[in-house]
């Protein structure tokens, strides 16, 4: 038994080889005299360090992480530690999403030869993680559902920044029409085309693959239309396709553009104008409010649904009409990207944004209300009932490794195949973690949940930290990199963190 | 800490059998008593089932396999490489290719592995007695044949000719070295080795296993054949025993797939209606011809 | 078997469950944020009625469970020499599901056939079956992608159930018609006392089953299926067939782990600590539309495209399974599958057209 069990915390250090290892070294040579809570784990260099050991250290009980490497410009690999030092820093501005204290987490850099520096690094540290306490679990927090009895989303809807009018029903056929045109005269040189058609019932589009003439026939566009299509991309490698796209799901095709996940040659973009698409959920509500008894059935469908400037009208066993800002998608609330940017666009008006868009939506909003106990109640109660069905995974355009995902993969054995809450948020810190930098918010992840948990939330914390830190926003411009596969020597919004 | 999953010993606790016989999931603790390295990637696990009860009534016919396990590592199916006729151990052959078998590659004398067996279905030996029996093997699928091969030596009265033809890419790549030698000294079988490149002192044939084949051309009369080994070689060999006349049920092999259960309830190791881990694995030709092509 | 209907009050509902399960943990529906799914109830709780997003499978059938612990021991006589111990102890904890529809409870039928009557007996899905009373509530409405009567179920379907509850009259006069359909169901009613249903009530009950059964049929005629078998092995080389059925598949599981019918799983070890000395086996549910399902270490890959593994999915449920299992459809048409998908993929798309005759020659 050691002599500090019980008073000792568990702090995991990763440490590069070359210089903080040998700082290490140095200050126990000099034999400073130092806590002993500090576990190390050596790694050639600090860049070495993936996002994911920290949180796994920090899902997995550690009271603390401390990763230390090179000073910046000094990386024994020249540049390891300024990757490092985005990858580590979006994190720190990430873990509070997850209710864990970013004072838990640090980094630092330590020369080989800075041995009392060292001392100074772990006493400070390990100070700071005992004044915070053993770390709570996720596993013990007390589940946090905010208005679980009405079933309604955490969170107040906000009036949509434009109009959100669909064209007359003539205009509106007249540009479709337009754009099946441009479509067929494309599709002889194109494998398919991807586009969306009439669903299982009069509520559902479904993804549409054309590829003769009479295919195209069948194209629809409108409120519908929520699926993003560019999911589909990857997966043709070779092959010349072609896809229909909205504004939003433009900036996934620019996104695998930018990272060469499809070549420029190989996809031909089409679109309009859109004015918003519906969140199922919401319509669903809607329809079943009106059945007494906490419905007692499966969704009943309305027979017809149609397209009425800011309306939906719904025609069947209810009759409704309901307004478009009041159900389509939390994305369309705040979009300012309603025209494709790239591709064969059919002309037409789209409503203009009133203002710019808010830094935090509405869920975000929620999320960033609740105390750090809150959102490990709330993560832990919304995790319970995932299924690890990943379909939000291969839902997302940005998810090209879905065969290979480390979440089910033996080597490297990230997680276990257990259903507990631990291993499912794991895989939502690994998605949001990849996606950082990368996520257009496309909404698909939490479209696709089959069990509604919004796994969006997470990603739009995510992409906060990368607008805040890199100023930059995924899916705008084909030439630009991704910032977390990029680095700066001077970086402008990362400040030295004083250890 | 406990794991969420890690049932307290509470007010609803039971213990869900002893081993193998009572729960097909649980396997039977085994010791290995030896390890050969037959080549590179091929090493033969000889073991021991722990109780000594369980391992005298243990039972099995040629072409069954086993789950083996190595624990906390997992689970992989082998087929029982050893014939009933000799049951001082039983021997498993492993071909190293992912996580399991790599593994398994490392154990040594003494470790301790879990055994489920017997597992799937036999060679059908009442269809063979009085037969010629033309065995083809292709590198690791020397395995199975092994086991069927020394129990029809070690019966050999049943049996009529026994014809061998094994083959492998190069020298290095052929297992049961031992055997082997064993096989092409007995005067009761004919064995013929094969290598894709041979050597210069090679003293045996060279060529493909289809090519040489064709040229022993054995006969079909009152014959079967079993053979096993990768799946392209199964498809231009069995091409081969058309080619001399074999009908579709005179066409024995073995089936691998990825398996899990080993007992026909995961629902993973299906061809159509057929599971191959109790369906199978051995099927004759005429069998796979009427399920969907899905090898 | 049935033996005489009772009847429950609506306002009785929570006492004569809490007789009913008492001594069980009971799992009834709960709306949890957008989803509705089966949870411990507390006593005395009134239980959501609505049809949960997510089958009570989970409760018989658990996500993951443990199948043994192995511990290793150093022989204290021998240091070099380990052995090794299983520990194959589960906590099976008598359970009552309250709430599930007809097309939830005859998944356990379709569990039953596979995990109890096959050549080998699955222990673990025994003892939890044994220790669990499935309460089953009839349906009054027909959802757009409701199909039990295509597939030998029904709003009204008693299979793999040991208790029917139908809901009848309205406003103050409402309540249940409960039936007994196993001996076990008949002695869990017993236990709350209930009176007799007249007859009038027995007969709104049928009527209401009659109803629903009629709104379904109106709603999407069944057609007849009973070549499916037959046409899904005809058309299973029509590569062209499939690659149009599944072009829009994501490869995810959210149809698998939905189905009340999917029984497949995975088997893993997992170590506790880095030493080795002790860990468990696990199972856990596994879908056959991942592309790692059948995925060999060597890298091969029989079902290498979505395309053949949507083809085995289809041709399990309808063409292996019931080929194996007298007829027996695995799908109950409760249409989670479709409404679940992300992609809105058409199990009845799929079976209808796959059971079309061919127009043209099908690919080799």
């Amino acid at each position: 038994m050691p002599v500090l069990k019980g008073k000792e915390l568990r702090v995991v250090g990763f440490l590069c080889n070359w210089c903080s290892y040998g700082g290490a070294d140095t200050a126990g040579v000099g034999r400073f005299s130092q806590p002993t809570d500090l576990r190390i784990i050596r790694v050639p260099c600090s860049g070495r360090v993936d996002p994911m050991f920290v949180v796994k250290a920090l899902l997995g009980g550690a009271d603390g992480v401390l990763v230390s490497g090179c000073h910046p410009r000094d990386c024994h690999y020249s540049q390891g530690n300024f990757y490092a030092r985005r990858r580590l820093e979006t994190l720190k501005n990430f873990l509070p999403a997850l209710g864990i204290d970013p004072d838990r987490f640090q980094y630092t850099w330590v020369s080989a030869s800075e041995g009392q520096r060292w001392k100074n690094v772990v006493s400070n540290f390990v100070e700071k993680v005992h004044q915070l306490g053993h770390a709570p679990r996720i596993e013990e927090a007390t589940p946090y559902l905010p208005l679980a009895e009405k079933g309604d989303t955490p969170h107040a809807l906000r009036a949509p920044l434009r109009p959100l009018s669909y064209p007359a029903a003539g205009t509106l056929a007249a540009s479709l029409e337009q754009l099946r045109d441009k479509i067929r005269a494309a599709l002889p040189e194109l494998d398919c085309v991807i586009g969306w058609q009439q669903g299982f019932d009069a509520l559902h589009a479904t993804p549409l693959f054309m590829r003769k003439p009479e295919d195209v026939d069948k194209l629809t566009w409108g409120p519908l239309n929520v699926h993003n299509l560019a999911t589909y991309l990857p997966q043709f490698k070779n092959r010349k396709v072609g896809v229909v796209v909205k504004g939003c799901d433009s900036r996934s095709v620019i996104e695998l553009l930018q990272e060469k996940l499809v070549e420029p040659d190989n996809v031909r973009v089409f679109g309009m104008p859109c004015e918003g698409v519906v969140d199922m959920t919401r319509v669903q509500k809607t329809l079943d409010a009106g059945n007494a008894d906490g419905a007692m059935c499966a969704d009943a469908a309305p027979s017809s649904v149609g397209v009425d400037g800011d309306s939906l009208s719904f025609e069947g066993e209810a009759t409704a009409r309901l307004k478009l800002a009041d159900v389509v998608a939390e994305k369309c609330r705040t979009c300012d990207t309603p025209v494709p940017l790239l591709g064969d666009v059919v002309e037409g008006n789209a409503s203009a944004p009133a203002g710019p868009a808010p830094d935090a939506p509405p869920s975000l909003e929620a999320l960033d209300a609740m105390t750090p106990e809150q959102r490990r109640g709330f993560w832990r109660a919304q995790m319970d009932r995932c299924l690890r069905c990943y379909a939000c995974r291969n839902a997302c355009p940005m998810c090209v490794c879905r065969d290979h995902c480390i979440a089910e993969s033996r080597d490297p054995h990230w997680t276990t195949q257990e259903g507990n809450v631990r291993e499912k948020l794991q895989f939502q810190v690994i998605h949001a973690l990849h996606l950082a930098g990368r996520c257009t918010e496309c909404g698909e992840c939490q479209r696709a949940c089959p069990v509604n948990i919004p796994v969006l939330s997470l990603k739009q914390w995510m992409n906060r930290s990368v607008r805040t830190l890199f100023d930059y926003r995924a899916g705008v411009d084909v030439n630009a990199v991704p910032p977390l596969l990029a680095f700066a020597v001077e970086e402008k919004n990362i400040k030295e963190h004083g250890l | 800490m406990p794991d969420a999953i890690t049932p307290q010993a509470g007010a609803h606790a039971t213990t869900l059998g002893s081993g193998f016989t009572d729960n097909p999931y649980l396997p039977d603790v085994a010791t290995v008593l030896e390890t050969v390295q037959e080549t590179p990637a091929i090493k033969t696990l000889r073991v021991r089932i722990d109780d000594p009860a369980r391992m005298e009534a243990f039972r099995f016919n040629p072409g069954q396999v086993g789950q083996l396990s190595l624990f906390g590592v997992g689970e992989s199916t082998f087929v029982i490489n050893s014939p009933p006729t000799r049951m001082d151990y039983l021997q498993f052959s492993i071909m190293r290719a992912g996580e399991v078998t790599a593994a398994l590659h490392g154990l040594k004398p003494g470790d301790k592995v879990g055994v489920r067996a017997p597992l799937g279905n036999w060679f059908p030996l009442e269809n063979m007695r009085g037969k010629d029996i033309v065995f083809v093997g292709g590198g690791i699928g020397m395995a199975p044949l092994r086991t069927l091969l020394l129990y029809m030596l070690d019966n050999r009265a049943d049996y009529g000719n026994i014809t061998l033809l094994y083959g492998a890419r190069t020298p290095g790549d052929m297992a049961f070295r031992d055997d082997v030698q064993e096989w092409l000294a007995r005067t009761d079988m004919q064995a013929t080795l094969t290598v894709d490149q041979a050597p210069e002192d090679w003293p045996h044939r060279a060529g493909l296993i289809p090519h040489v084949l064709l040229d022993l051309a054995p006969s079909n009369a009152n014959s079967v054949a079993v053979l096993c080994g990768p799946p392209i070689m199964i498809k231009f060999t069995v091409e081969a025993l058309k080619k001399l006349h074999f009908a579709d049920e005179q066409i024995y092999t073995t089936l691998e797939r990825r398996m899990k259960c080993g007992i026909g309830i995961c629902g993973r190791c299906n061809i159509g209606t057929k599971y191959v881990c109790v369906d199978g694995p051995v099927f004759t030709y005429a069998e796979l011809r009427d399920l969907p092509n899905e090898l | 078997m049935m033996s005489f209907a009772r009847y429950i009050a609506r306002g009785e509902l929570a006492r004569a469950l809490d007789d009913m399960a008492r001594g069980r943990v009971t799992y009834a529906p709960r709306r949890e944020g957008d989803a509705v799914v089966f949870r411990p109830r507390a006593e005395g709780e009134e239980p959501l009625l609505a049809r949960a997003t997510v089958p009570p499978k989970g409760v018989i059938f658990p996500q993951s469970e443990r199948l043994f612990a192995f511990i290793r021991e150093k022989d204290p006589n021998d240091p070099g020499h380990t052995t090794v111990r299983l520990d194959s102890t589960v906590d099976i904890e008598p359970a009552l599901i309250f709430g599930a529809r007809p097309c939830d409870a005859r998944g356990f039928h379709i569990f039953d056939r596979v995990y109890l009557n096959g050549p080998h007996r699955d222990p673990y899905y025994a003892a939890r079956r044994e220790a669990t009373v499935v309460v089953t509530l009839a349906c009054t409405k027909a959802g757009s992608t409701c199909f039990c009567h295509w597939t030998g179920c029904g709003p009204a379907d008693t299979t793999g159930s040991d208790i029917l509850l139908t809901p009848v009259g309205v406003g103050n006069d409402a309540g249940f018609v409960a039936v007994a359909v196993t001996e076990r169901g008949g002695a869990v009613l017993e236990r709350a006392n209930l009176p007799e249903a007249d007859t009038a009530r027995a007969d709104a009950a049928q009527a209401v089953h009659a109803a629903t059964h009629a709104a379904l049929e109106a709603q999407s005629p069944a057609p007849d299926l009973s070549a499916t078998p037959a046409r899904l092995l005809e058309r299973f080389p029509d590569t062209g067939f499939w690659r149009d059925m599944s072009d829009k598949c994501l490869s995810c599981g959210a149809c698998t782990y939905l189905c009340p019918t999917c029984y497949c799983f995975n088997i893993t070890d997992e170590n506790d600590g880095g030493d080795g000395m002790r860990g468990r086996r696990l199972r856990s549910w596994d879908n056959c539309m991942s592309s790692l399902f059948t995925r060999e270490a060597s890298g091969h890959n029989p079902r290498m495209g979505k395309a053949l593994r949507l083809r085995n999915r289809v041709g399990h449920k309808f063409s292996y399974y019931p080929q194996l299992h007298e007829g027996v459809v695995s799908c109950n048409g409760c249409g989670r599958c479709i409404t679940g998908c992300p992609v809105s993929v058409d199990i009845r798309e799929m079976v209808v057209r796959a059971t079309e005759a061919n127009e043209e020659t099908p690919n080799a």
